[in-house]
């Protein structure tokens, strides 16, 4: 047997073993705050209040905004790679660059197709999630450019049919105040059989903000907590949706388009169903994509990112035979002219911009501190939109809150935002030796990761090969 | 592919024309004030949608999917069945359907009155938001669904889950229920809102003061979340 192992000193005493000279009483000294911390993947302290939450409320968490899922793959994850010697730039100062639009050009179906000055447009928002002011600032900068905007589930509101010269007339399954003269006079009419901020599940509308104009809009009683309905009342499938489609046309006398939107879930197959059914123009809504206010489960877990949906939804078109013949529109967590140009080159005609449009409005601006503070937040992370406390005016219901969203002011920020965005677009377009924005491709994008790359079909970086299995 | 009938009364045939060329030619009679009887309709799709308040229009066999659909004050009737959607969307006017309905009969309906002589399917006045509807027989399963406001009332009684998960609105039942839906619960009616809904049949030609009616209307669990504190949503 070996002799146990002597230091050449005393033994040392537990007390210098455990660091204890110095170190917070009932704590292991080394690691002073890894409770705080919460070092396990697994029981993160979010994790934790999770479970603290839903043990003390007995329901799930509900809240506004957009997913917190940090794993989302997104736009950042592809770069372009610029004309340089197999290909000739265009001035980016200078040479021209064409940014007109066209929806739902479909001769025979639709006489008045939509012609938009820029490939982007205000998404669908309902006045409700929405305060009054901020549908019509919205309406006014969309207008101001030759964008539109979508009035969302709650009926068509005066002060936005006002504001926008293009406006996109939804029906949700709740349809809330359809009427057949709103129908008539809209520019475009939109199905929405999904949102990519939570597929599968009707609208929320938190009683805070059913007020007596919202109810009335809606009949609802007033302060209800309103969840909406998610399958249509009147169609079911695909084959239905086509008879229903029929009908809208026929109610408008196939003067304008019709929109499917839908969240991206399935998008290969979904848009192909929905082009065969009928729709001019689909709206494919990726998972990054806002709300008023949703589940929080759904926001985080639910629908696939937008950068991997679009690329799926274009294959499926060419597939079966629609493209140039069915508008693709993209949306989901577009927060720039960047992010735009990205959903172009993979495949959209156009985007669609809800969160960034509310930014431009003034959303977690840091005004109103004390406001922001009270709801347990502060400006740049603030997402309490289901609260109607908005404590800048955009999502809310309150007078006096509504009051701080100066509509011209608002109005041109969104006016002055597109433009800066399209100026983006043009500029990527430009150094890719692009004369218009919608001939940006595939082929003028790299991905930086193999996530991207296979999600995307998008070559990688430098090896430039697509990742395959 | 039309011919004058009585004096002011014109015929448009459907058959298997496109139902473009039949709803224009119809939408054309009607402007020029005529009444209109739409023959061999083969349960066509989308016959008779948005038509306007002075539109008279008989259909002569039975109509597909939203016959009626988003009228805006029309009188229609429908000689047989109709399929899903009758009169859906209606703002106001008046629909008589002959015969059966299918589902989601005066789908969000805000207005005018659907009649229905035979038995309406499932899901009949679904979102309805106002108006009334009238089935003489029973209605489907789910009838009333998270309807907003209007009556429906059925002289026949109800299938499965009547009146489930209602905002507003009543559904007066003569007959039995075969279930009740989610949040829905039967209240006495008073006697003044039977004398309503009495002389809004006899108007029909449905009097008969010996029914025994049972009205259901909302629980109103379902309007709130459990937590009613607004401070509960701001955990998160």
């Amino acid at each position: 047997m070996k002799e146990p192992y002597e230091y050449p000193f005393d033994p040392p005493s537990e007390d210098s073993v455990a660091m204890r000279d110095g170190a917070v009483e009932g704590r292991v000294a080394g690691s002073p705050d890894a409770y705080d911390a919460g070092e396990s993947a697994r029981w993160s302290p979010k994790a934790i209040a999770d479970v603290h939450a839903m043990a003390q409320l007995g329901r799930y968490q509900l809240r506004g905004y957009n997913t917190f899922n940090r794993r989302m793959p997104g736009f950042d994850d592809l770069v372009f790679v610029p004309a340089t010697m197999t290909r000739l730039p265009l001035e980016g100062y200078r040479e021209s660059c064409e940014t007109g639009t066209v929806l739902g050009d479909r001769p025979g179906l639709v006489s008045e197709p939509l012609r938009l000055d820029i490939p982007i447009y205000v998404a669908s928002m309902s006045f409700g999630a929405l305060s009054a002011n901020a549908k019509a600032a919205l309406g006014y900068g969309a207008s101001k450019v030759g964008s539109m905007t979508c009035t969302g589930e709650g009926g068509m509101l005066e002060d936005e049919r006002e504001a926008s010269t293009t406006l996109v007339y939804q029906m949700t399954p709740s349809r809330y105040m359809l009427d057949l003269e709103h129908l008539r006079m809209a520019d475009a009419i939109e199905l929405a059989v999904g949102q990519g901020a939570k597929p599968g599940t009707g609208g929320v509308l938190l009683g805070m903000k059913v007020s007596e104009r919202v109810a009335r809009m809606r009949s609802l009683p007033v302060g209800v907590d309103q969840r909406s309905t998610v399958r249509h009342p009147d169609f079911l499938g695909a084959d239905d949706l086509q008879v229903k489609i029929e009908e809208l046309r026929e109610a408008t006398g196939y003067r304008v388009p019709v929109f499917l939107k839908m969240g991206a879930t399935r998008p290969r197959y979904d848009v192909a169903i929905a082009a065969k059914a009928g729709a001019d123009v689909i709206v494919l809504d990726g998972a990054e994509g806002g709300t008023g206010a949703s589940p929080e489960i759904l926001l985080d877990h639910t629908g696939i990112p937008t950068v991997s949906a679009i690329r799926a939804a274009r294959e499926a078109l060419d597939e079966c035979g629609m493209s140039g013949e069915v508008s693709l529109v993209a949306s989901g967590g577009i927060r720039s002219g960047t992010d735009a140009a990205k959903c172009l080159a993979l495949g959209a005609d156009a985007v669609m911009i809800g969160t960034a449009a509310l930014m431009a409005l003034g959303c977690n601006a840091p005004r109103h501190l004390k406001d922001y503070e009270a709801l347990g937040t502060s400006p740049g992370r603030c997402h309490h939109c289901h609260t109607g406390l908005c404590p800048v005016g955009v999502t809310t219901q309150e007078p006096h809150l509504e009051a701080r969203l100066d509509v011209p002011g608002a109005a041109e920020r969104v006016a002055r935002f597109l433009t800066a965005m399209t100026m983006e677009i043009t500029l990527l377009a430009k150094a890719c030796g692009k004369s218009s924005v919608h001939n940006l491709e595939v082929e003028d994008l790299r991905a930086l990761s193999l996530e991207a790359s296979a999600f995307t079909g998008v070559r990688l970086a430098g090896i430039d090969r697509p990742f395959t299995w | 592919m039309s011919r004058p009938a009585a004096a002011n009364r014109i015929e448009v045939v459907a058959a298997d024309r496109p139902v473009r060329e039949v709803n224009e030619e119809l939408r054309a009679a009607v402007a020029d004030g005529r009444e209109v009887v739409v023959r061999d309709t083969r349960s066509r799709h989308n016959l008779g949608v948005g038509l306007p308040a002075a539109a008279r229009v008989r259909f002569e066999g039975s109509v597909g999917y939203y016959c009626g659909g988003l009228n805006d004050g029309a009188r229609i009737e429908i000689e047989r069945n109709a399929g899903w959607g009758v009169g859906e969307a209606m703002a106001e006017g008046e629909i008589v359907v002959g015969g059966y309905a299918g589902m989601a009969a005066g789908a969000s309906m805000r207005g005018g009155v659907l009649h229905i002589r035979g038995d309406a399917g499932p899901r009949c006045g679904v979102a309805m938001k106002g108006g009334d509807i009238i089935v003489e027989g029973r209605i489907g399963y789910l009838s009333g669904f998270m309807a907003h406001a209007g009556r429906l009332i059925a002289l026949g009684g109800a299938g499965e889950a009547c009146a489930d998960s209602l905002w507003g609105g009543e559904v007066w039942l003569a007959g039995p229920a075969e279930s009740l839906g989610v949040d829905a619960r039967i209240e006495e009616p008073e006697a003044e809102e039977v004398a309503a809904v009495e002389a809004l049949l006899a108007g029909r030609g449905l009097g008969d003061s010996t029914r025994d009616w049972r009205k259901v209307v909302s629980e109103q669990r379902l309007w709130h979340f459990e937590s009613r504190d607004a401070k509960a949503w701001l955990m998160i």
